[in-house]
């Protein structure tokens, strides 16, 4: 069961890293970048946002990984790419309003330094960015974790795979199940609830 | 007073869709250790002006040289030239992330490239001529209107600039900060500072201010001494925007 926790946890984490990674760039395209950037970005979102994860994995796993076994076959990696750039869709929008509300005041206070555009944002708008965005992000963290649930479909060995494999060995329908209700709740709301704290104090201190 | 042209403006225009023209054909020269003042109607396009010197508004006709170099030739590192120019806003814009050392240290260590010692100790040296030093190290959520708008002529002249242009830098704060603003600026000017400045504080204009000019939709309608638009007023729309200003001024 440990092991299936910590696969859970790798895959939550790292999807969450890799959308960030994606995610606030795009987003940042998305205010800045032009019309062109802005359908593109708006394009990828549509699409990761729109189609359901599990529909995703599938298709990335057998039918991209029939054609490109490397990677794809690997089902943990499969399931933490595809969490990535649904992530990354999510956190695009998530950073994109947070962007707003930051304020473009901020990007001319800036550039009124001779600080070029790449800087400004850098320096000034990401760290307040990220301030705004804490109670979306924890709900976004909260969500990977529900959704790395669905890797079971493709055997990966996380919380869910190995309740279902307990329940085929024991026979018993309730008690695996309530045991990863608990390990769920267990892993999103104390990370969200303190991202969402966090975020609220460091607001309240800048003024934001 | 007449040193070297710091900066200018030839036929200058700003025009917003077709017909809304914020700055039509605005020539001004600032000489080094000069402070020239503009004033007018609000929706006169002094802001907008202002901005369009510093190329934070890209002007559509003219030229803007800043040391003779013209900013408006394709090519011209903008950057580069706004590293030269302070400015300070109205709503004062400082970066809420950062306390006040570190607002004006920004510039310095990633514009001007500074060692970090070397950049806190030119910060503080700012921070101390707006006599804010003891609260460096607060953000600006914990600093009053006055102090905040003090910071942010820190931040605009601790890099040194050519030029500190200010935009109304008093007229968003209450009544009773206003004074310690106008303090740091008479000091500033004391230490010849090249100044232009978007304001009606009137008696700062008076004390300080080399030639006022006066504004109005969009273009310089009358430039003159202070006395000169104390006393006798050319056009017809400066005197009637002189009176009230210096009734309202009494009346404070």
């Amino acid at each position: 069961m440990l092991g299936g926790v910590t696969t859970t946890l790798l895959i939550s984490i790292l999807s969450f890293l890799s959308g960030t990674a994606v995610g606030l760039p795009l987003g940042f395209l998305r205010v800045y970048g032009g019309r062109v950037a802005g359908i593109l970005v708006d394009g990828f979102e549509k699409i990761f946002r729109g189609i359901p994860e599990l529909v995703l994995m599938l298709l990335f796993y057998f039918g991209l990984g029939f054609y490109f076994p490397m990677p794809f076959k690997n089902a943990f990696f499969t399931v933490t790419f595809v969490l990535g750039l649904r992530s990354a869709a999510n956190q695009s929008q998530i950073f994109r309003g947070a962007i707003r509300g930051v304020g473009d005041e901020q990007m001319v206070a800036a550039s009124s330094l001779g600080l070029s555009r790449l800087r400004s944002i850098g320096y000034v708008m990401v760290p307040q960015v990220f301030t705004f965005s804490t109670p979306g992000l924890g709900s976004e963290y909260a969500l990977l974790v529900k959704d790395s649930s669905y890797a079971f479909v493709i055997g990966v060995l996380e919380i869910m795979e190995i309740t279902d494999r307990i329940r085929k060995a024991t026979l018993d329908t309730v008690t695996p199940y309530v045991i990863a209700a608990f390990l769920y709740i267990a892993l999103t709301f104390p990370i969200a609830t303190w991202l969402d704290m966090w975020g609220s104090r460091r607001k309240k201190r800048l003024g934001l | 007073m007449t040193g070297q042209v710091v900066m200018e403006s030839r036929h200058l225009w700003k025009i917003y869709e077709k017909h809304l023209i914020a700055v039509k054909d605005v020539s001004l020269k600032i000489s080094e250790g000069e402070i020239k003042l503009i004033f007018g109607p609000s929706g006169s396009g002094k802001s907008t002006f202002l901005r369009c010197l510093a190329m934070l508004t890209i002007p559509d006709k003219g030229e803007v040289f800043l040391r003779g170099e013209n900013l408006m030739v394709q090519g011209v590192d903008v950057n580069k030239a706004r590293a030269k120019i302070g400015f300070v806003f109205q709503h004062i814009w400082l970066f809420r992330h950062l306390t006040a050392l570190g607002n004006v240290e920004l510039a310095l260590r990633h514009v001007l490239k500074m060692p970090k010692e070397e950049a806190r100790e030119k910060a503080l040296e700012a921070l101390r001529e707006v006599k804010l030093e003891e609260w460096a190290h607060h953000y600006p959520a914990q600093l009053s209107g006055g102090q905040q708008q003090r910071v942010g002529i820190a931040r605009a002249l601790a890099r040194n600039p050519d030029i500190i242009l200010l935009d109304e830098p008093t007229s968003a704060l209450d009544p009773e900060l206003i004074g310690e603003v106008i303090d740091t600026l008479r000091d500033l000017a004391k230490k010849g500072t090249t100044m232009l400045i978007v304001s009606h504080e009137m008696p700062f204009a008076r004390e300080v201010a080399s030639e006022m000019i006066f504004f109005d939709e969009g273009r310089i309608v009358e430039t003159g001494t202070p006395e000169h638009f104390f006393t006798e007023p050319g056009s017809e729309r400066a005197q009637k925007f002189m009176a009230r200003l210096i009734k309202k001024t009494r009346s404070e």
